[in-house]
């Protein structure tokens, strides 16, 4: 016979840590938890690992054979472009992971639980940054092994790194808040890709803006995506871009752009998420 | 003694509107401690968004709610450290065993992790996970599922466990099986608020049902009493030859009160008896040679009884906020 009883053998314990420490344990607790599904489910890593590598060989060997960048090699003009369409891409996979999350009632369940609401959304962002981080990882790993030749000193390169995680955050909460609000990650991997896709192409990614015919090159000028590319580019091969002021200052304009977004998404994503629950 | 516990739930005038819609209207109701309260009502009555409110996931438009004695609207923090929800739809992740289910469940209740871990297994045995607790949650059958979810809910006893719709989707046999799981729990004296849509789930588990219908209680009272005003089981035999229904009825009035009803060809017949009655009226059917369509064993439904109740059947399908609880939340 059990002996469980249901007054369970190990006593409920009383919640005494600070808010601040529960915060941060419950962060810590969920991230776990969408980390630990990966081994389970590879293939919710696709986007983040085979994607990049598919478009990197695809880029370096197939159609950059017909690319010609005045004045660069291929491999130091695409890199520079597929990390910039990477930190853009993380806008789908928080989005998706959101949108499931919310309609699978897990959410509901974690919010039912006597748990800080704002370690269940941080624990979204911080799972999700992390899974880009790995993506960057592996595109820059396979950018060297192929010859990308970055001219990176410590200081260039802190920069770069810096840059890469605030573009990672800011396009992460824009992804979960986008997740909130659709609810359905067929939905938002459909939107992601109709929006997302076409501007990461549009943002002097993979040809040079200069190139592109008038309404494209418009676009492209003031895609936030191309701060983004222009400033990896910037920063890892001290290529100087011009066509818009955002294109000739671009690391101030990714700062800026991601500042904003943030400004906007934050608080938007905090209050759909309060709102939805109590 | 201590002083008399705060009923766990107590709603007085209970509103939720979407827009022009409205879920929940001026709901009154009250759950005991120690009582089993079944919120019976179809699709759409307003069910989920009650519960949801009741478990902090929807903010009442009006009125009050305290559960447990703790008011939804300024202290949810406290209401969800009393409750457990276990939801129309089990929430558990997916991609993660049934061990590590409860495990996650039970460290973000605050246990550490040694205490966590002996919970596991304390969980896993008392609901008899143990042949699934290293399988992924999407691997396991629907009752398995329910019974993880149930288990996830008893992490650490609440005041008061909410059940929305147990056993809507499930095979009769896992029916069963959350149904001697749930039985165990109210002998064990917990608090439990149900809903469902199914009168047999209602009378099987509660004490009390409280019929609910766009939103309004429309009837309450003790399983026994709402049966009684529903009316008793029946048996009714229909006999293939409309002419020959006069014939058997004269044969089965000899044992039985009945009703007849020839333009339907049916005889009706109370059966408190049940299956005995049933077997009675069989056998009397076959001796008199007369061919009969069908002999049946008749429960009253969810229908019969608000018709019994209200004097009108229930209003389904109006309003998806029970099939889709994050439907319109907004």
């Amino acid at each position: 016979m059990s002996t469980y009883a249901l007054s369970p053998t190990v006593a409920a314990p009383e919640v005494q840590a600070s808010r601040f420490r529960r915060y941060q344990s419950e962060t810590r607790l969920l991230v776990g938890r969408s980390l630990r599904t990966i081994p389970h489910v590879p293939e919710r890593l696709s986007d983040v690992t085979i994607q990049p590598i598919v478009f990197t060989l695809l880029f370096l060997y197939v159609f950059g054979s017909a690319i010609h960048v005045p004045g660069m090699r291929y491999q130091d003009f695409l890199l520079p472009g597929l990390l910039g369409q990477s930190i853009a891409f993380g806008v789908i996979g928080a989005g998706v992971a959101t949108a499931g999350d919310f309609s699978s009632g897990v959410t509901d369940r974690f919010k039912s639980l006597p748990v800080t609401r704002l370690s269940v959304i941080s624990a979204q962002v911080v799972g999700q940054v992390i899974e880009q981080v790995l993506g960057i990882v592996i595109v820059a790993g396979l950018g060297l092994a192929l010859g990308w030749r970055p001219d990176l000193d410590l200081a260039s390169g802190a920069a770069l790194v810096g840059l890469v995680l605030l573009g990672l955050v800011a396009f992460t909460w824009f992804g979960v808040l986008l997740g909130m609000l659709v609810r359905s990650s067929d939905a938002v991997q459909g939107l992601g890709f109709a929006i997302v896709f076409p501007l990461s192409f549009l943002a002097g990614t993979f040809v040079p803006i200069e190139g592109m015919s008038a309404i494209p090159r418009t676009i492209a000028e003031w895609d936030p995506i191309s701060a983004f590319v222009a400033s990896v580019r910037r920063l890892a091969q001290g290529t100087r871009s011009t066509g818009s002021w955002q294109l000739e200052h671009p690391i101030v304009s990714m700062v800026g752009w991601c500042l904003l977004l943030m400004a906007v998404c934050v608080p938007l994503a905090l209050r759909r998420f309060t709102r939805m629950s109590s | 003694m201590e002083a008399s516990p705060p009923p766990a739930v107590r709603a007085r005038g209970l509103t939720k509107r979407y827009g022009d819609l409205t879920a929940v209207d001026r709901l009154d109701l009250e759950v005991a401690p120690h009582e089993v309260l079944a919120l019976l009502g179809p699709n759409g009555a307003g069910k989920t968004t009650t519960v949801r409110m009741i478990a902090t996931l929807e903010r009442p438009t009006a009125g009050t709610l305290q559960v447990c004695g703790h008011d939804v609207a300024t202290d949810a923090d406290a209401v969800r450290r009393s409750i457990a929800l276990t939801g129309q739809f089990a929430a558990l992740e997916d991609n993660l065993t049934a061990a590590e289910n409860l495990t996650l469940v039970a460290r973000l209740r605050g246990h550490p992790r040694s205490a966590a871990a002996r919970l596991v297994d304390e969980l896993v045995e008392r609901f008899q996970i143990g042949d699934f607790r290293n399988s992924l949650v999407k691997q396991v059958s629907g009752g398995q599922r329910r019974r993880v979810d149930l288990a996830a809910s008893l992490v650490t006893r609440p005041d008061l466990l909410v059940l929305d719709e147990p056993t809507t989707g499930l095979d009769p046999r896992s029916r069963q099986i959350v149904w001697s799981t749930v039985r165990e729990l109210v002998a064990d004296g917990i608090t439990l608020l149900l809903t469902t849509q199914y009168l047999e789930e209602a009378d099987v588990l509660a004490d009390r049902i409280v019929l609910i219908d766009r939103g309004c209680a429309v009837a309450s009272g003790t399983p026994a009493e709402l049966k009684g005003a529903i009316g008793e089981q029946r048996v009714d035999v229909a006999p293939t030859d409309p002419g020959s229904v006069d014939q058997l009825a004269s044969i089965l009035a000899e044992r039985f009160e009945l009703e007849v009803d020839r333009e339907r060809r049916s005889i009706s017949i109370p059966a408190p008896g049940e299956a005995s009655d049933l077997a009675v009226v069989a056998a009397l059917v076959r001796d008199s040679g007369i061919e009969v369509e069908e002999v049946a064993l008749r429960r009253p439904t969810l229908d019969d009884a608000f018709l019994a109740l209200t004097g009108h059947e229930p209003t389904t399908g109006a309003d998806e906020h029970d099939d889709e609880p994050e439907g319109a939340a907004a």
